[in-house]
């Protein structure tokens, strides 16, 4: 403990005389909350009397690409690793205590695996390990029908499947690492959510199977502070590699792309980015294309929200969208675009900013108690 | 291009003995004027970045027994995965023997290649067996070419074969045989009438199996081959773990002769279907074309259009293993010559 606390002085005062922390220092500092949790859970449990022994990410052999801040694991080579080294110590009885968040390049160089990189840390291990549950525990009870803050009628959703999950968590409706379900996913190992806070709760159990009753929608999502712009130019109409071209901008800019929505007649593209990325994204658009009059004009329309209806029984069940819109038209709500995946898991559209909440409210009670005929 | 040889056995001896020989067919033929850079053998190891004599680098493994002694270019008590890493290299070859129980060393070294960029050429299959996902996926990563041809068939180009009717079309089921020690043994039982102990001796007599023939009448070779061909020719990701195996050892000659008086043949079968993966003692038809005589392999692929397809030859020995090796040498220098 000592070691590493010195190791760290040792690292801050290097930054601190260089006077720059690059992405790479950033994360070997970062990764020292975990280096020094994990001896102390080590030691909780020997307390408790259980035998254990802790690892770091890289000790345990998870391997990451080079991006500092927000790696992503070598899964092939960090699966076969992390089981051979785990498989002794689990054979002799001892619980492996590994750090969650953090890895290290394949050169060694520590890294970190970013928001909710523990989640991800825990369904990669457990998949190694070839588990048969995979328990994560934050501090919330689980995924909710919606968000309780907006509609306090909102239930816990106990059984979901992974694909309803990670569209939800695409849609941010936790803090989860958007891959951290995958490995889980693939080897078909349910993912137990529960609450530290309420450790007697049910949790959310997400499986291969999913929710047992046949629920239409699982849950509505709304995410606020979006950005809607709207590209037009005549320029644009058939032209091949258009939207090519604006998404490269798009990645450039390092600016994400949370929906599109591009009409047959190619008179126009719609691009919904974060609010706080809008008036980058429309001042690149403006310099590579409004110049070149490739577009005719770039226009951003601030304060809408995305709205998200899942659930995977809505898949193939004919009438879902005519209920959503009919219900959102109901309630005075105008939509002004539209959005939905192949894999028919969600549909998605955009609203005014103000008028999210109601939208969500309107939607929730549409669909409470709404089964698949 | 520049070669870090690994492994200075029975293989890899061929492997210098062929670029010599080869040396102006390859520059004439593809461009490709090979130079070995570094060998590493199991006591140490040779290095010159202008490139190793051939000459001086056979005598002194067979005087010294270590090409460590290499006179002026000798090196000892450097970890091979140093030596890897640090090499002026463009390509490895990583042409140890095989040892499944102990896969680790070899692993390390493919890593320690990707991981600095190099190419690999791997005829070891012990590391393909337990990791080839995780090496596949690391070969792409570092955006290195990596080729393993000799580790099925030896010189018969089993896994280019399956390669080939793969693409456009559906590989139903695989049956081979893929390893020639254990098919020598079964014929002998079934041609000369001889029980397995006098049938595996004389195996071992003519050199085609192991003072400790374990590997091969267990089926644990049969069955690295087999991860190899789901894994790299059929995409389907698998370990040894994944195979059911059962070997030959000590099989009765009395179910040889029952199979011979219905008109069938025993064989080693490798098989990959839909059910799984095993390696299991089988009766195929004797005029099947898998009933193979001597130490041959044969590959034999169901496919969904076009039927049967089989391919049989040489499954093993030095100087085929080395041609395999070449053939994957001039692939690479091919795929990193055309643009990428």
């Amino acid at each position: 403990m000592a070691e590493l606390l010195g190791q760290l002085a040792y690292l801050a005062m290097g930054v601190s005389v260089v006077g720059e922390l690059t992405p790479r220092s950033k994360d070997a500092i970062a990764a020292f909350g975990e280096k020094l949790s994990a001896p102390l859970f080590r030691k909780a449990l020997e307390l408790e009397g259980v035998r254990a022994r802790a690892w770091t990410g890289q000790e345990a052999g998870l391997v990451t690409n080079e991006r500092w801040g927000e790696a992503e694991p070598l899964l092939e080579l960090s699966l076969y690793q992390v089981a051979e080294t785990l498989k002794a110590p689990l054979e002799a009885g001892e619980v492996p205590v590994v750090t969650g968040f953090i890895a290290a390049t394949q050169h060694g160089v520590t890294t970190t695996i970013g928001r909710g990189g523990s989640d991800y840390t825990a369904t990669l291990v457990g998949a190694a390990l070839k588990a048969e549950e995979i328990w994560i525990w934050s501090d919330v009870d689980g995924l909710m029908s919606a968000d309780p803050r907006i509609v306090p009628a909102a239930r816990l959703l106990e059984r979901i499947s992974f694909g309803e999950a990670i569209e939800m968590g695409l849609f941010g409706a936790k803090s989860m690492h958007p891959r951290a379900l995958e490995p889980a996913a693939e080897r078909k190992i349910p993912v137990r959510m529960k609450n530290t806070f309420n450790p007697t709760g049910p949790g959310t159990l997400i499986s291969e199977e999913g929710g047992a009753e046949e629920e239409l929608a699982r849950s509505v999502l709304l995410v606020k502070d979006t950005a809607l712009l709207t590209i037009t130019g005549a320029a644009m109409m058939g032209r091949p590699g258009t939207a090519a071209r604006i998404f490269q901008l798009m990645a450039d800019e390092g600016i994400n792309i949370r929906m599109i929505i591009l009409s047959v007649s190619e008179a126009g593209i719609c691009l919904a980015v974060t609010g706080s990325q809008a008036a980058r994204a429309r001042a690149t658009l403006e310099r590579h294309l409004l110049r070149t009059g490739e577009a005719h004009s770039v226009e951003v329309e601030d304060q809408v929200a995305i709205l998200a209806v899942i659930g995977s029984n809505m898949r193939g069940h004919p009438g879902v969208a005519a209920r959503v819109f009919a219900a959102v038209a109901r309630a005075g709500i105008n939509v002004i675009a539209i959005a939905q995946g192949s894999s028919e898991l969600s549909i998605s559209f955009i609203v005014k900013g103000d008028s999210g909440p109601e939208a969500v409210r309107v939607l929730h009670d549409e669909f409470r108690g709404a089964h698949r005929t | 291009m520049k070669i870090l040889l690994v492994g200075f056995g029975v293989v890899g001896r061929a492997v210098v003995a062929l670029l010599e020989e080869q040396r102006a067919a390859l520059y004439r033929g593809h461009g490709l004027s090979p130079s070995i850079v570094g060998v590493i053998d199991s006591k140490g190891a040779a290095e010159d970045p202008r490139g190793l004599d051939p000459a001086a680098l056979l005598e002194a493994k067979a005087k010294h027994g270590t090409v460590a002694a290499v006179a002026a270019h000798g090196v000892t008590g450097e970890k091979d995965t140093e030596l890897i890493a640090e090499s002026e290299a463009q390509l490895v070859i990583e042409a140890t023997p095989t040892t499944v129980k102990a896969p680790g060393p070899s692993l390390e070294r493919l890593k320690a290649a990707f991981r600095t960029g190099k190419h690999v050429v791997c005829v070891n299959k012990a590391p393909l067996a337990v990791a080839f996902p995780a090496l596949q996926e690391l070969s792409r990563h570092n955006r290195a070419e990596f080729r393993y041809s000799g580790t099925v068939g030896g010189g018969t180009p089993i896994l280019a074969l399956a390669q080939e009717c793969v693409r456009g079309n559906e590989v139903v089921s695989v049956r081979a045989i893929l390893n020639g020690t254990t098919n020598f043994i079964l014929w002998r039982m079934d041609k000369q009438g001889e029980d397995f102990d006098a049938a595996l001796k004389e195996a071992v007599r003519l050199g085609y199996a192991e003072a400790d023939p374990s590997a091969d009448i267990d089926g644990i070779d049969t069955a690295t081959k087999v991860v190899i061909l789901a894994n790299g020719v059929l995409g389907r990701p698998c370990t040894i773990g994944d195979v059911r195996i059962q070997g030959i050892r000590g099989l009765p000659k009395a179910r040889i002769d029952d199979a011979r008086k219905r008109g069938q043949a025993v064989k080693l079968i490798a098989r990959i279907a839909r059910e799984g993966l095993t390696v299991a003692p089988e009766e195929v038809p004797s005029d099947s074309p898998l009933n193979v005589p001597a130490n041959l392999n044969c590959l034999g692929l169901e496919l969904k259009t076009g039927g049967e397809v089989a391919l049989v030859g040489r499954g093993a020995g030095g100087p085929e293993t080395a041609t395999a090796i070449l053939r994957d040498l001039i692939d690479i220098w091919h795929t990193i010559g055309s643009a990428r």
